[in-house]
């Protein structure tokens, strides 16, 4: 065994704290490092990856099935340009009624007799594939909720009765559900599905060229639609874009803060050893082989905690990506690239390697007598002068000590202040975007407005339309009832149905972000999305077909809402195209204090006809979301913490016979923890002063990313969330990481044994 | 230097009663015994050097007294305080209301300047720093380095830090003054100051206990000499004092 490896071996036994210290560094380090790159490896698109595994179609199809037959629609398949197809698949657009007590609804259903096809491979993530007739596959997102599960019946087409033989996604979007090709027949398909994929198909140029291929030589009208992949992606990334900047801000600050603590913790620990080098230098060890030492028993600890730091880190970033984004997608389980894994393994050890170089670099020059007497606190300098002017202060002097320390080591103070101001930055961050967020997904859903919603079920109510708004109304606890009825009209020049919700009551608790409430006949209000998609300004006037004829409306005003109800108006205007209508959805704000759930169970009773429920559940996103942030927020402010601790460690060594002699002449254990606590905290503070304001401007870009990425607009006060009691317990909270940092190793501290302490020389 | 300062003799405390008194104190280290049975009493006004071979226990005995050890077995009483009874927060306020330290390598801390280093045990007690700082001017007065005190203990001669050492150790005006090896560190000249002071402070009533290898600062400055060996007191002795 050779001198260095023994030397390195002895070392590390000895530094037991200092090793535990830079494993736990290094170790949080490295899972906060692969979060952060798993992150931005995951914002880089979820659909994509989702897309890729599942060889999601770039076209999807609908042919007419007189005007294309079975053989023409199998040539397409080997036209230029084409490198993987499906089809053709009968396709119908059927009712199909979940639940007896549900409406139906009407959905795309598609022959198929297996999910692995060549193109669009369907994710079968509960129950099995469809083995023959009498079965069905419904499509819906691993995450969302379900009014079925495998082994019920749902009823299509003109009755027949078929059993959920279990649920699929088509990252595609290729249909609503399947069923096997012979169960077709019975449900009258009109059209046949072709599913392609291009060998380009990256801009819509490219797409049309490969519509324009499969469909060449076709009679005309034979091609009813088709869907494209990049129309799909917009919309994807919609909502993959309003959670990239959070993890971007996240990952970036994680990977900074880590960087920091590392850089300390080595740099304090190499310094802390100067001595030690000194003997070993006297004892015979070349510059090198001190380096050798110094390099083997800092890397030792770290090697052994980078490997299980980015082991913790893959579990933790997959089980929080998996659930939060992917299976949403329907890519499954989210895999950490290899590359993030690789950077954490050799990454981390590398830094550490260089800063401990970087730092020995002194070591190294100094003679053994000179490093022998290195390695205690700095006699020189600004901090004697501060400490002369607080030792005249009127704060108690071992606050004053305190307040003082931090100046004797200037950059190793601003190291912890950095790693403080940055765990404050994060704790900001997630405090604003989750309260942002909150407040849009609140004035979004309007979760002060409506907490019960009543449906009419699917034998229609029993009560007349006003008798169950009053009826609703007179139930106890209800505080407003809204009642309003949706049509679908088509806008004039739009290729897709426009969906338009007439309301009864002129406060229906929307949030205006321009413009008023429609109140006159023929006014609309829209959301900002639809008035950006279609060029729209306030005050425009759009026509819009239904039923009941053509419908000019003027637009009056701008709602916050998501995507869900593009166009508002009033009964007066649902008078003009559909007079007599009865309301299809009562919305009640219940007083406060009202449980939802019995209220609905109220007007289930009251008419059986009438199907309510509360509206309170989250969206699994959101809640997501919100885990994530919080989880991150504390992985911050664990390693500033502990940034600070380390930091706490090296201060007390170093003034180990400082604290004996303070103790020798009376200083309380108390006191001593006050000292080196309010040491810390002073930095912290400092830290949280600057940390809330960088906080402030990251949430501030963040929540303008989102809104840019969703094409929606955040009124002011969602930004503004920041009330002055929060600011302040913000900042504090810069010393709060400090002093829980500082607190064990300053016990320690105290605790040390004076008549040891003096003997150090 | 300082003849006629009756304020160091705590009121109400006569020659005759015990400031120190330790009975059967045995302190192991492992399976060594750094003090095996060691019996000492220490009358008020007392000068007692306590005197013995490297690794015969003394500075382990005035640990002890200081109360930074604990016995492993017997008792250890300083002013009628039971130190074994004490928790470290009251030992603490021991050492600052009872007791003054003056160390071999004087334990200065060296970022303060003198004046601050002596106000220091003041202001941990709360007194103001206006007024510590007044009283600590005094001190280093009266022992003759009133010029030095903003000067960095850094840039002292080993005498002058001696000389401050014994200001911060006197400052809250202790009953006993323990001394490890206080001229062990200084060259001849500055040991003589030192012994001198000693002295005086003895002479004007301040009880000390001081643990030396030095013969000359023994015959000079005790009233009573302690020999240890391997731990156990093997020789008393009184003495005249040569000055």
């Amino acid at each position: 065994m050779s001198a260095v490896w023994r030397a390195a071996r002895a070392a590390v036994r000895r530094r037991r704290l200092q090793t535990a210290v830079i494993g736990i560094v290094v170790g949080l380090s490295s899972v906060l490092i692969v979060v952060g790159l798993a992150l931005m490896a995951a914002s880089s698109g979820p659909f994509d990856q989702a897309y890729t595994k599942q060889q999601g179609a770039h076209l999807i199809a609908t042919f007419d099935r007189d005007k294309a037959t079975g053989a023409a629609l199998a040539d397409t398949t080997h036209r230029p340009g084409v490198s993987a197809a499906a089809g053709p698949f009968d396709q119908a657009v059927v009712d199909v009624t979940m639940a007896p007590e549900l409406p139906p609804l009407q959905m795309t259903v598609v022959g198929r007799d297996r999910p692995d096809t060549a193109v669009d491979k369907l994710y079968v993530w509960q129950g099995r594939w469809v083995t023959g007739p009498g079965e069905i596959v419904i499509d819906a997102e691993p995450t969302a909720d379900l009014h079925t599960k495998v082994g019920d019946t749902v009823t299509i087409g003109d009755g027949r009765t078929v059993t959920v033989a279990g649920f699929a996604h088509s990252v595609s979007d290729s249909a609503q559900a399947w069923v096997a090709p012979e169960e077709m027949a019975a449900l009258h398909p009109a059209t046949e599905q072709m599913l392609y994929r291009f060998t380009a198909a990256t801009t819509d140029a490219q797409i049309s060229a490969g519509q324009a291929a499969v469909t060449a030589g076709m009679p005309a009208g034979a091609l009813l639609g088709a869907q494209s992949y990049l129309t799909l992606r917009a919309n994807a990334d919609i909502t993959a874009g309003v959670f990239v900047p959070f993890l971007m801000v996240f990952g970036c600050f994680g990977l900074v803060v880590a960087v920091l603590v590392v850089a300390n913790v080595i740099s304090g620990a190499v310094v802390a050893g100067l001595r030690h080098i000194g003997v070993l230098k006297a004892l015979g060890f070349t510059p090198n082989q001190v380096m050798a030492v110094y390099l083997t028993m800092v890397l030792l600890p770290t090697v052994a905690a980078a490997v299980l730091g980015t082991i913790l880190g893959n579990i933790l970033a997959i089980t929080v990506l998996s659930s939060a984004f992917f299976e949403s997608y329907g890519a499954g389980a989210f895999a950490v690239p290899p590359w993030v894994t690789i950077t954490a393994l050799a990454g981390v050890p590398v830094l550490v390697g260089l800063t401990a170089l970087l730092s020995s670099v002194r070591a190294r020059r100094l003679s053994a007598v000179e490093a022998i007497s290195a390695g205690s606190a700095p006699r020189h300098g600004r901090g004697l002068h501060a400490q002369r002017r607080l030792s005249g202060t009127r704060l108690p002097r071992a606050v004053s000590l305190g307040i003082g320390l931090p100046l004797a080591r200037p950059a190793r103070s601003a190291l912890t202040a950095a790693a403080v101001l940055l765990g404050v930055a994060g704790v900001t961050v997630a405090i604003g975007l989750s309260s942002s967020v909150t407040a849009y997904v609140d004035a979004d859903s309007r979760a002060d407005a409506v907490q019960v919603e009543a449906r009419p079920a699917k034998d229609g109510p029993t009560l007349s339309d006003q008798a169950d708004e009053s009826m609703l109304r007179a139930l106890p606890g209800a505080e407003r009832v809204v009642a309003s009825t949706e049509l679908t009209m088509r806008q004039i020049g739009a290729a897709e149905p426009t969906r338009v919700r007439f309301y009864r009551d002129a406060d229906a608790g929307f949030e205006m972000l321009a413009g008023r409430w429609p109140a006159a006949a023929g006014e609309v209000a829209v959301s900002t999305r639809f008035r950006t998609q279609n060029s729209l300004a306030l005050g425009d006037t759009f026509t819009l077909d239904g039923d009941g004829g053509r419908l000019a409306v003027r637009i009056v005003g701008e709602v916050l809402m998501g995507d869900a109800e593009p166009v508002l108006s009033n009964w007066a205007t649902l008078a003009r195209t559909a007079p007599g209508r009865r309301a299809d959805r009562y919305e009640v704000k219940l007083a406060p204090g009202t449980d939802d759930a019995t209220y609905a169970a109220a007007v289930n009773a009251a008419d059986p006809g009438l199907r309510a429920k509360p509206t309170r559940a989250p969206g699994s996103i959101t809640v997501a979301v919100h885990s994530t942030i919080t989880l991150l927020a504390l992985l911050l402010g664990a390693v500033a913490a502990l940034g600070v601790l380390n930091t706490v460690v090296l201060n007390a060594r170093e003034r180990r016979r400082d604290l004996g002699t303070l103790k020798s002449i009376g200083m309380t254990p108390r006191q001593v923890v006050l000292m080196m606590v309010t040491s810390m905290a002073a930095v912290g503070l400092a830290g949280g002063l600057a940390g809330v304001p960088v906080g402030v401007v990251f949430q501030r870009y963040a929540m303008h990313a989102i809104a840019h990425a969703a094409r929606i607009v955040i009124p002011d006060h969602m930004l503004d969330v920041y009330s002055a009691p929060m600011v302040l317990l913000l900042i504090l909270a810069g010393a709060a990481i400090a002093a829980v940092g500082a607190f064990l190793p300053s016990r320690a501290a105290a605790r040390l044994t004076i008549a040891d302490a003096l003997r150090t020389e | 230097m300082c003849g006629g300062r009756g304020h160091y003799r705590l009121s109400g405390m006569t020659e005759d009663q015990n400031v120190v008194r330790l009975s059967a104190v045995r302190k192991d280290y492992g399976d060594t015994a750094a003090l095996d049975g060691v019996d000492l009493e220490i009358r008020a006004g007392e000068a007692v050097a306590v005197m013995g071979p490297s690794g015969c226990g003394k500075s382990t005995l005035l640990n002890m007294v200081a109360a930074l050890d604990r016995p492993t077995s017997g008792t250890v009483v300083v002013q009628g305080e039971d130190l074994g009874q004490l928790n470290e927060t009251r030992r603490a306020l021991f050492r600052r209301h009872r007791i003054g330290m003056v160390f071999q390598f004087f334990n200065l801390l060296d970022d303060l300047p003198a004046l601050d280093n002596v106000a220091l045990s003041a202001q941990l007690v709360g007194t103001p720093a206006r007024q510590a700082r007044a009283r600590a001017l005094e001190l280093l007065d009266e022992l003759g380095v009133a010029d030095r005190r903003n000067i960095y203990p850094a840039a002292l001669s080993g005498g002058e830090r001696q000389r401050v050492a014994v200001a911060r150790a006197l400052m809250n005006r202790p009953a006993l003054l323990l001394a490890d090896e206080p001229t062990g560190a200084l060259d001849s000249r500055s040991g003589e100051q030192v012994m001198d002071l000693l002295l005086d402070l003895n002479q004007i009533g301040q009880t000390l206990l001081i643990v030396t290898h030095d013969q000359r600062l023994a015959d000079r400055c005790a009233s009573r000499v302690v020999e240890l060996a391997d731990g156990r007191v093997t020789h008393e002795r009184t003495l005249e004092r040569t000055a």
